[in-house]
């Protein structure tokens, strides 16, 4: 069918050149998605992971913050110390999730491929400088595999070691069979502490002589008992004791009270005699006055005539 | 004594078989010069490149389309269920993507065209080559522009195809997997991104373009030089180019794969 010439020449050629200018547009534009698929529009930082194995790592891979993809893997480079850089290109408008303080890891799961995370802990940090370097922090779970075979390992072999037949779990476990054949045996769990039948025989001597002693005490505390609390023991005459203490000192609490008010008396007493003193301190100067006046009004009579006389003293 | 009589016995068959090879590469090399020089366009030529380009691609552009389109939901409910069982959803896509754009569609494509354009093109131009050799020579470069205008049809078909084919399966697989959303437009870009890395975008159009080119050339080379029919051999040449041309296709998709996973 498509031999035949077409009738309208010009027609189809038009047609021909609409098709293919759609086709044209439409590779264009399949190109021009997959560039921005690509990340090729985007304005990129990078930021530099440091690890000392990029196995699993691939270009292109994601650089997830909270399950989001924030970023890919440009170039994996082995750096001057024999570490591998892993470079990632972050957009700008997403740039912001990281922070100085961020913490980035490299997670190696049994199935699947390797992730890269990042954890921004605090939003608050100045962001991510553009080509920042930064340690990665390694989790990976078939690391743990050989490590956990070594635990196994060292595990069974302990294992074998305790089970072995001359192992001290072995030799443990016939030491407790022949402990558990002993406390069976005839002296029992006395036997197996004493370790031999002479020992436990004298324990059991020993015991004996206790339970006697035990009952000769028995009957020494039925007498004591009797001689304490019986009718005529100690204990009832205490108590009548204590009824005359008791007497005695209703008596004696008596005799206090009289000799109370006695002191009460005493110190009124004491009181009056007290004013009295004060007034006799008065008394007395009065009289000590009056004697001076009569001492004056004396000698004033004997100053005079005819009562003078000589009251110079000679000495010899 | 005896593998010396086996490659004098050879020897005629690997004679034609060099003449043959040179001779297709050199019609080969000149075909494609001709699609890539200017003085094609003109025209006279374009008139019979256009006819071709159209007729050879838009009549089964929507019913390829269609086809792909139900073949793609299908496969591609199938690998998200099934990777969904296996608590893998995160791998579906990539799976999707990969086995259908990138290895599927150009394939079905260039399969596609050389069984509905290409090899009718090639006996087409054969009987025409039959009918200018029985009428003038002056026939034989009407003949060459012919052929050039069946394999720029060819190719156009081909990349067309696949073209439309994986955008409609991009699609598609979006719809299967995220529903009429939109909100998941992004990471399903990012991961799109993903797999169409560099180097297998590369490989992809390389693949592509190869496959147009085996499945346009193929089949007009053989109506230009019809291999003659030997003896103790029943294949029509027709079927020969037919042989020829999946072996071509085989070997690069094997190159293909090689270079994509390996």
């Amino acid at each position: 069918m498509i031999d035949e010439p077409d009738n309208a020449p010009v027609k189809l050629e038009t047609r021909a050149a609409v098709l293919v200018a759609a086709v044209f547009l439409l590779i264009a534009a399949s190109v021009g998605y997959l560039l921005y698929a690509r990340g090729v529009f985007e304005r990129t930082q990078t930021v530099v992971l440091l690890a000392d194995d990029s196995e699993g790592v691939v270009v292109g891979m994601d650089v997830t913050f909270s399950g989001f993809a924030l970023g890919r893997v440009s170039r994996i480079e082995l750096g001057p110390d024999g570490n591998a850089r892993i470079v990632v290109l972050v957009p700008h408008k997403d740039a912001h999730w990281l922070r100085t303080s961020s913490v980035f890891t490299m997670e190696r799961g049994l199935v699947g491929g390797t992730r890269i995370r990042a954890y921004s802990g605090i939003l608050t940090d100045p962001p991510l400088p553009d080509g920042a370097e930064r340690t990665v922090l390694r989790g990976d779970a078939t690391a743990e595999i050989p490590r956990l075979m070594n635990a196994a390992r060292e595990l069974l072999a302990n294992l074998q070691t305790m089970t072995a037949p001359d192992s001290p779990l072995n030799t443990g476990l016939a030491h407790v069979g022949g402990a558990a054949a002993q406390l069976r045996g005839p002296h029992g769990a006395l036997g197996l502490l004493m370790g031999n039948e002479a020992d436990a025989r004298k324990l059991i001597t020993t015991l004996d002589r206790t339970n006697a002693l035990l009952a000769r005490l028995d009957g020494l505390a039925a007498r004591a008992d009797t001689q304490v609390f019986g009718e005529q023991g100690v204990m009832p005459a205490a108590q009548a004791t204590v009824l005359q203490l008791n007497g005695l000192l209703s008596d004696a609490r008596a005799s206090l009270k009289k000799a109370d008010a006695v002191l009460l008396e005493a110190q009124a007493i004491a009181n009056n005699t007290r004013e009295g003193t004060a007034d006799l301190a008065a008394l007395r100067g009065e009289v000590e006055s009056s004697l001076r006046k009569v001492e004056r009004l004396v000698n004033e009579i004997n100053r005079k005539w005819p009562f003078a006389r000589d009251t110079e003293i000679r000495l010899p | 004594m005896s593998t010396a009589n086996a490659l004098r016995s050879w020897q005629p068959a690997l004679r034609r078989g060099w003449q043959s090879t040179v001779r297709n590469l050199n019609t080969s090399a000149l075909l494609l010069t001709l699609i890539l020089s200017p003085s094609s366009y003109r025209r006279g030529p374009r008139a019979v490149i256009a006819h071709h380009v159209y007729l050879g691609t838009a009549p089964m552009l929507p019913w390829f389309t269609l086809l792909v389109a139900l073949a793609s939901l299908v496969l591609i409910h199938i690998v998200v269920v099934t990777a969904a069982s296996y608590g893998l959803s995160q791998y579906a896509l990539e799976t999707v993507i990969r086995v259908l754009v990138l290895e599927l569609i150009p394939l079905v494509s260039a399969l596609f065209v050389a069984v509905n354009v290409t090899l009718p093109g090639g006996v087409a131009l054969s009987r025409q080559r039959a009918m200018a050799q029985r009428g003038s020579p002056a026939m034989a470069a009407p003949l060459l522009a012919e052929a050039m205008a069946r394999v720029l049809a060819g190719m156009f078909a081909v990349i067309t195809l696949a073209v439309v084919s994986c955008v409609v399966s991009l699609v598609l697989t979006y719809l299967v997997v995220h529903g009429l959303a939109p909100a998941a437009f992004g990471a399903y870009t990012r991961k799109v991104g993903q797999v169409f890395n560099p180097a297998v975008t590369l490989i992809f159009v390389l693949k592509t373009l190869f496959f147009s080119l085996a499945v346009s050339l193929v089949p007009i080379l053989g109506g230009l030089h019809p291999a003659p029919m030997r003896a103790g051999r029943a294949e029509l040449p027709e079927v020969q180019g037919l042989v020829r041309m999946f072996f071509l296709i085989l070997l690069i998709e094997i190159v293909s794969l090689v270079g994509n996973y390996y």
